[in-house]
């Protein structure tokens, strides 16, 4: 609808999600990965708060400048001393605007599809997304299938063994994560980042 | 930032004043002249620009007026010369076809009549979140928009925008009423503020942004806020009852009653534009295309319920009346009167002898009443006013539009 649709996808063509961060005069560096991910699920699952967990747990934990915001970057190091710089693409997760995040996901390297172990409906809903990065995703999109909400054991309604068949059913990484309490937060990045296509050093 | 920026701009003018320039500003120009050789083509036409700049990127680097320059020096002359050269091109490469005119047309009508109605709790917009202040500012940045020619200056407006969004995110955040949830809170309210702000030329400022903006700029944060008024323009587009949190209904009845007061509204100006054909009740033939008994009928009676609030002395008796209601009946009178001018002038313009109607408005007592009721035509006026000057415009700016043509030309020949 709209230029949305009617134009060229320079988006995807030349912004890549998948960006090496230019050094001077443009020339490509390895060891710099600059990364567009997106965050798709339910509202409620807790997207933002992983990554305000990622973003706030390995920077000054008392800045507020993060709080609430819908964009966040961050930038890890590897132990091949590759830095991956994340650009974080939060998605409203409401009903309604389902058939928006064509826009968001549109040129991203990786998907991280979030549910909350505590909500079948959730679970449902990350499928459905799964379907959809399958059908218009780009073909070589790194998928992450989380499950948020860890902390909350006695309240699961999502088997682990569930969510680990369908990811590997899918080709996707599964990672069941707390936001509150941190667990396994840092590891989530940092298996998307050694999952990431190195460009050949030149 | 911004202002150091501008001053930057001017730099670069004052570079391209320079007799060394000389072969860039041949370039310049005949890269601009270039273009009017080739027809409208949006597509081809983003990539003539983004191959120019390119090209002339290498040429800058390769500059003695700028030899030793920092990075950030030659990113600000192609940004000058992205400015500049969009500025001139700016009639040819802006909303260049008809279908992009109608397309702004539709949108802005549609945010019109969601206007009326659409309030914040029909998007879910949490209660901590209700700012008319905060609201207002990000509508205001929104509607800038439409005032600058350089694509960088349009993109800027939307960060603005939700730059104020985010502010206000992140003070309920912080007082703690509230467990902000990034873009679940974030896009509902860009979306109703693009409602309140009815941003002029919505679909062609975005579309220019996407041609035009260098794409080694169009990234990362700015790319992200840039995509989320993709999404609330393509939201508004595609809304109906089932969008919202509103019963659909309740939709359909407003939507109705906004799109016959939009109509009304709008006929005096269609007949002065001269449009000598009009539909004497467009929103019925819309609303029902085929004329069938049942429905026609079902449609007056939805016009009488409207009219019933908009003239409640119907049924009201003279010993009813107190003074108090005086002002309310002249304000009923006007509006009637108002009305049924607009109606006779379209009747007039209808039938095919040129005769006035029997009803003259010299039935009315004691009103001068000219071809067009006075208050439209103020506003009529005051919209091509609008156009031309935008409130959000800052002086400053609009100087600088018009200033930027005349320096490159009295430059060196």
């Amino acid at each position: 609808m709209g230029c949305s649709s009617s134009l060229p996808d320079r988006a995807s063509g030349q912004l890549l999600g998948l960006n090496h961060e230019s050094a001077g005069a443009g020339a490509n560096d390895s060891k710099n990965l600059r990364v567009k991910l997106v965050l798709l699920g339910d509202s409620g699952v807790g997207k933002s708060c992983i990554v305000l967990r990622f973003v706030r747990g390995q920077f000054d934990p008392t800045s507020k400048v993060t709080v609430g915001a819908s964009f966040l970057s961050q930038t890890i190091a590897l132990q091949d001393s590759t830095t991956v710089k994340f650009e974080i693409w939060d998605t409203a997760g409401q009903e309604r605007y389902a058939a928006l995040a064509p826009l968001y996901y549109r040129g991203a390297a990786v998907a991280v599809v979030v549910y909350d172990i505590t909500s079948t409906d959730s679970f449902n809903k990350a499928q459905y997304w799964i379907k959809e990065l399958q059908k218009h995703g780009s073909p070589d999109i790194i998928m992450a299938l989380v499950g948020n909400k860890a902390d909350l054991q006695e309240n699961r309604k999502v088997p682990t063994q569930d969510a680990m068949d369908c990811a590997e059913k899918n080709g996707m990484f599964f990672i069941e994560t707390s936001a509150k309490t941190a667990d396994n937060i840092n590891q989530l990045f940092e298996e998307i980042a050694k999952r990431l296509p190195r460009p050949s050093s030149s | 930032m911004e202002s150091s920026r501008s001053l930057t701009f001017y730099d670069f003018l004052d570079r391209m004043r320079h007799p060394a320039a000389l072969d860039i500003v041949r370039s310049i120009k005949s890269f601009i002249v270039s273009f009017s050789f080739h027809a409208v083509n949006s597509e081809n036409d983003s990539r003539r620009l983004q191959d120019f700049l390119s090209t002339m990127e290498i040429s800058i680097r390769d500059h003695p007026l700028w030899s030793g320059a920092s990075e950030e020096e030659i990113d600000c002359a192609v940004e000058g010369l992205e400015k500049y050269v969009m500025t001139k091109l700016y009639a040819r490469t802006f909303a260049s076809t008809q279908e992009d005119n109608k397309v702004d047309q539709e949108i802005s009508e549609k945010i019109h009549m969601l206007q009326k109605f659409v309030r914040p709790e029909h998007l879910d917009i949490h209660e901590a979140f209700h700012n008319e202040a905060s609201w207002l500012l990000a509508e205001k940045e929104l509607q800038k928009m439409n005032a600058f020619k350089s694509p960088r200056e349009k993109l800027l407006c939307i960060l603005s925008c939700c730059r104020v969004i985010n502010n206000l995110l992140l003070n309920v955040s912080m007082s703690g009423n509230h467990v902000v949830a990034g873009a679940d809170d974030f896009l509902p309210v860009l979306i109703y503020v693009t409602i309140k702000a009815n941003p002029p030329q919505l679909h062609s400022n975005l579309k220019f942004i996407q041609l035009f903006r260098q794409p080694s700029k169009l990234v990362s944060e700015v790319a992200y806020y840039f995509t989320n008024l993709m999404s609330a323009k393509l939201f508004i587009v595609d809304l109906d009852g089932k969008s919202l949190s509103i019963n659909e209904a309740e939709f359909q009845e407003n939507m109705l009653a906004a799109k016959l007061e939009l109509q009304m509204n709008m006929l005096p100006a269609r007949l002065a534009e001269g449009e000598t054909r009009i539909d004497p009740c467009p929103p019925l033939q819309k609303a029902r295309p085929t004329a069938h008994g049942h429905f026609s009928r079902k449609f007056s009676e939805e016009i009488n319920a409207l009219d019933e609030g908009d003239y409640p002395f119907m049924e009201a008796k003279f010993g009813d009346l107190t003074v108090g209601d005086v002002e309310i009946l002249l304000n009923v009178y006007k509006d009637v009167v108002k009305k049924h001018s607009s109606l006779c002038r379209s009747l007039r313009s209808l039938s095919p002898s040129k005769e006035p109607p029997a009803i003259v408005l010299s039935e009315y007592p004691k009103l001068d009443l000219p071809g067009q009721p006075e208050g439209q035509r103020q506003q009529h006026q005051q919209t091509k006013e609008a156009k031309l000057d935008l409130p959000g415009q800052p002086e400053g700016q609009r100087q600088q539009h018009q200033q930027t043509p005349d320096v490159i030309d009295s430059g060196p020949k």
